[in-house]
């Protein structure tokens, strides 16, 4: 059966029986998404590619929709804060270009070139708090950082890249922990997982751990890897979080009784807008989406100067942070996951995740292996947060919030898989060539942005037609 | 046009009920409850609080780490019997295990223990104890290994000959140990006793010389109205704490709940009608302190027989007065008698906490609740009570969901994340035993028990004086919501513990946190994620973050 007669059916069952209706039976063509609601059980197990197509279907289909007032968009009563926070005033409209909801659906912004990617710089979204100052109306950067739509093209991979990591060093800490206890005096380790390295941290003998020296990732150690900062868990977090941010369409999982007293908390008369197995099916198509290809140039000069430009990506040590690939041991996205806490579902929540086997997709197959069989991601970074501004170099400093504990000039390396389509660039999208945003490395890619600049023409050249194969 | 308009909105009622319909009226209480699974047979906690008449009152416990672990240790008044020291073999997240040691103390000494409150007078690297007895009070200074030795004639304390009931310490400004408050109940050798014949009360301050701690010129509190509780707090935010005494009127002739000022230089003065004080009357069991509205001045749940009070500064009273109303009606906590079974007789409260029980960052009470011995006007079933916090303000009863509602006579007790797994557990004193010991569980479901929302435990590191930070003030930041947490030795009813402070975070997965220290210096803010235990060194940028031993 194909994906189309799955929503049909889908369709079908959600008319027939399973939506909760504000006014009795509707009819087909009520302005509401049937696909909010189809999905009546939490998935759980693993699931077999039927099962996992049919979640797709409907994952898919609430990817495309473009929620209405009958869905419950829009939250008049609500902030678009991460935690649940009453709007001190009620906007005058339903919507709001800056501190939203400014989208009917995710495929307003995620679709360049196509559903799921990218987004110009008229998507622009204005990330703030939303705990005070939530109601702003300037694109004033003391207001909000401006940032642009990423893709979501390898997400799921990425996920389970950076699960692999915060596992490894929660195990790298606990061993610390061993040894510190064992010995009897402070034990000082490196942070590496995947050969990237996070810094140090020294445990105590009584359990204590100093993390003064760790790098590029939060202090709990958990590897966030979502978002222009890094400051997102997983795609049910940023899910659940964007759902409410930009379309006001409330997750039970947060904002439904359990944890605000209320099944209808942004007031705008629709309860339990989303339920835990809506965000399910988003996750699962978001997860799945195939990482972005390689392009295979035909055109000679192009493909001669891109092979060039392999060599100087590497020279100009931009694989430093770019890592071409990171190994993945499992393709099992389990959903769902490790890492989340309260206020977004995690596997201690549930009887048991689902479980998706990145492997059945058809893309999955093309994915290279290492020696030991691991499948190599090649995502063109390292999960890790830098410092991208200097004191001269300092364009990409052009926020003045930090965000979630994050300082203001810090980013998490922007993975290129896609940068080839999905230009502008820069956690703005205001860098209109890859020429700019490379002269804008400051900070910690200082000495390879210098060397770009003091490059020769040809190289540079090359390294363009490089990246613009990716 | 009158009459469409009629037509109109009789039409259209339907729709409107529909409409709302469609958002499901809030019940009751709709957050979390958590299991509360009793395990202190399984846990090796045997325990039972004996005695006369003396040991109606009493029975306390307190919890701390005493070997060094910070996984939190019991030590249990047992009133003529032995007192009893548990260590905590706990696993993280697993099932409570304690085991019983042995006290190197003479038999005199291990028993007519009533009270118990930890606390590091002498500034080592061990947690001291105070024992209060009937007759003479002990301080037990704390040793490698959970060792205790007995040690008022070191410390020049006069443990007195008393019969003492209630405790509390405080670290006054610029003092290198505590002062210590006794709060003592009826002189039994004077005439007429016990009506009428409460002893007067103590207030032990520290010589300022010596290497060692001296305590050997007491203050008398006089008038004494049989005290049941004692806890410095600083009410009207002035950063010197006063004395807040809860007293029993079964026993008082003329007292009433008294509040004496404790000036650093000079003698402790009790608050006066004439300065604001209104009196109240009430069997004074318990105190326990919240800042439930984050305005600076804290809440008093004070336990009694019959309505439990909440007192918060009347904000009609001129300037900072400490006229006091009750707020427990409007905020359902009265708790006045049983919420389950068929006894509808007043209920007799005792040790009183606040808490939050399900980490939704809404703070909970919990009241320990049990029949004086077998007064016939009040319950004898009398289960404790565990009030949960609700998004309005007011508290909801949970006890009997929760799982706590037992036939049992509580008295003292302490909520203490005992497995490290972020969610508190629960001692209680049972007069005539046994002792119970909660384990929370989390929310029970169809399949299990699931965790409830985000938390943080906090142990300062105040300096080489005082460094649990007796005194301090922790503020937790997430989103618009603040809480805080006064750390206090003193209060509840004859127990006291020592440890991380625990806040729930709700849904959220960070927590800004600044320290008021007991010398009144804020510290910066520093950042923390959600579901660690976190020790916030003094002068120091960054936290550090702490993990239990992880199950073998």
């Amino acid at each position: 059966m194909n994906r189309m007669g799955l929503i049909l059916i889908a369709m079908v069952v959600q008319a027939g029986f399973a939506a909760p209706m504000a006014f009795g039976e509707e009819p087909v063509w009520a302005e509401r998404n049937a696909s909010i609601g189809s999905v009546e059980q939490l998935p759980s197990g693993e699931l077999d590619k039927k099962r996992l197509d049919a979640l797709l279907a409907v994952g898919e289909d609430l990817f495309e929709a473009k929620f209405t007032a009958k869905d419950g968009a829009g939250r008049p009563a609500a902030t678009q804060a991460i935690i649940p926070t009453k709007a001190r005033h009620r906007p005058t409209s339903s919507s709001a270009r800056l501190s939203g909801p400014d989208a009917n659906g995710c495929s307003a912004c995620h679709n360049d070139p196509v559903v799921g990617g990218a987004g110009d710089f008229v998507t622009n979204v204005f990330v703030s708090e939303g705990f005070s100052n939530a109601d702003f109306d300037t694109s004033d950067p003391q207001f909000s950082n401006e940032r642009g739509t990423n893709h979501l093209f390898g997400a799921g991979l990425v996920e389970l890249l950076a699960r692999e990591m915060s596992a490894d060093l929660a195990t790298l800490r606990a061993s610390a922990l061993r040894q510190s206890k064992l010995q009897q005096k402070p034990v000082r380790i490196a942070l590496l997982s995947k050969d990237v390295s996070f810094g140090h941290i020294t445990a105590l003998p009584d359990g204590l751990v100093d993390l003064t020296e760790v790098d590029g990732v939060d202090t709990d150690l958990v590897v966030r890897p979502f978002s222009q900062k890094g400051v997102m868990t997983s795609l049910r977090q940023f899910t659940v979080n964007a759902m409410n941010h930009h379309h006001g369409m409330q997750a039970v999982e947060r904002y439904g009784s359990r944890w605000t007293g209320e099944p209808d908390f942004d007031e705008d008369g629709r309860a339990n807008e989303l339920s835990a197995a809506d965000i399910s099916a988003l996750v699962a198509w978001q997860a799945t989406l195939p990482p972005p290809g390689q392009k295979k140039f035909t055109d000679t000069a192009w493909k001669e100067a891109a092979t060039q430009g392999a060599l100087v990506f590497s020279d100009l040590k931009c694989a430093q942070c770019h890592r071409p690939s990171l190994p993945l041991n499992s393709l099992k996205f389990n959903d769902p996951g490790p890492f989340d806490v309260a206020g977004t579902l995690n596997q201690d929540q549930v009887e048991t995740s689902a479980t998706y086997d990145l492997g059945l997709m058809e893309w999955a197959r093309k994915l290279p292996r290492d020696i030991q069989g691991r499948a190599l991601v090649p995502l063109f970074g390292d999960l890790k947060r830098h410092k991208m501004t200097d004191r001269r170099i300092a364009a990409l400093g052009n926020e003045l919030l930090s965000q979630r504990f994050v300082g203001r000039d810090i980013f998490m390396t922007s993975e290129l898989w896609g940068i080839g389509s999905t230009a502008p660039y820069g956690h703005r999208n205001d860098f209109s060539s890859l020429d700019e945003i490379i002269l804008a490395h400051g900070g910690a890619a200082r000495s390879s942005r210098d060397a770009y600049e003091a490059a020769d023409a040809n190289s540079k050249s090359s390294l363009i037609a490089y990246l613009r194969s990716l | 046009m009158r009459n469409l308009s009629k037509f109109l909105t009789v039409w259209s009622l339907p729709f409107l009920v529909a409409t709302a319909g469609s958002v499901r009226a809030e019940e009751a209480f709709v957050f979390d409850v958590p299991s509360m699974s009793e395990e202190a047979e399984s846990a090796g906690l045997e325990h039972s609080y004996e005695g006369p008449w003396e040991y109606f009152v009493g029975g306390g416990v307190a919890s701390f780490d005493c070997n060094g672990d910070r996984m939190p240790d019991l030590f249990m008044a047992a009133g003529t019997a032995p007192s009893q020291l548990f260590l905590n073999r706990s696993k993280v997240g697993g099932a409570l295990q304690f085991e019983k040691r042995a006290l190197e103390l003479s038999q005199r000494d291990q028993s007519k223990v009533l009270g118990v409150y930890p606390v590091n007078i002498d500034n080592d690297a061990y947690t001291d104890l105070v024992l209060l007895r009937l007759g003479e009070n002990i301080i037990l200074k704390g040793g490698a290994d959970c060792r205790f030795t007995k040690s008022n004639r070191e410390f020049s304390f006069d443990g007195g000959r008393a019969w003492s009931t209630a405790f509390a310490a405080t670290w006054e400004k610029a003092s290198s140990y505590p002062t210590l408050a006794f709060g003592n109940y009826v002189d039994r050798s004077a005439p007429g006793s016990p009506w009428g014949t409460c002893e007067a009360n103590v207030l032990a301050r520290p010589q300022k010389s010596g290497e060692m701690p001296n305590y050997g010129e007491p203050f008398t509190l006089q008038p004494g109205h049989c005290a049941l509780s004692v806890l410095f707090t600083d009410w009207n935010r002035s950063g010197t704490p006063a004395l807040r005494v809860t007293n029993d009127r079964q026993y008082y002739r003329g007292g009433q709940e008294q509040l004496w000022r404790i000036p650093q230089q000079g003698s402790p003065r009790q608050y006066s009608r004439n300065q604001g004080w209104k009196p109240l009357r009430i069997w004074g069991m318990g105190i326990a302190e919240a800042d439930l509205d984050q305005d600076g001045h804290p809440e008093y749940a004070l336990s009694s027989m019959g309505d439990t009070m909440l007192q918060t500064l009347d904000p009609e009273a001129e300037g900072e007065r400490p006229t006091y109303r009750d707020d427990a009606y409007a905020k359902q906590m009265t708790a006045h008698r049983p919420y389950t079974g068929t006894d509808l007789k007043p209920s007799t409260g005792w040790h009183t906490q606040f808490a939050d029980f399900n980490n939704d960052a809404r703070t909970d009470l919990f009241i320990a609740k049990g029949n004086v011995e077998a007064m016939p006007d009040f319950a004898a079933f009398d289960p404790d009570n565990l009030l949960m916090g609700g998004a309005d303000g007011k508290f909801y009863e949970q006890g009997e969901k929760a799982g706590i509602a037992l036939d049992r006579r509580g008295r003292g007790a302490a909520v203490v994340d005992f497995n490290a797994d972020g969610m508190l557990d629960l001692v209680v004193v049972n007069r005539k035993g046994p002792a119970s010991l909660f384990r929370n569980r989390g929310t029970r479901t169809e399949w299990g028990y699931r965790p409830m929302g985000n938390w943080v435990g906090i142990e300062l590191k105040n300096g080489l004086v005082n460094s649990a930070g007796i005194g301090a003030k922790i503020t937790v930041k997430t989103g618009n919501v603040t809480q805080s947490r006064t750390i206090q030795i003193g209060g509840g009813h004859a127990s006291g513990q020592l440890g991380f402070v625990h806040f729930g975070l709700g849904v959220a997965e960070r927590a800004k946190i600044r320290v008021q220290w007991p010398d009144g210096d804020w510290s910066h803010e520093y950042r923390v994620f959600a579901n660690n235990f976190v020790q916030i060194p003094r002068g120091k940028a960054d936290a550090l973050y702490w993990y239990p031993a992880p199950k073998e």
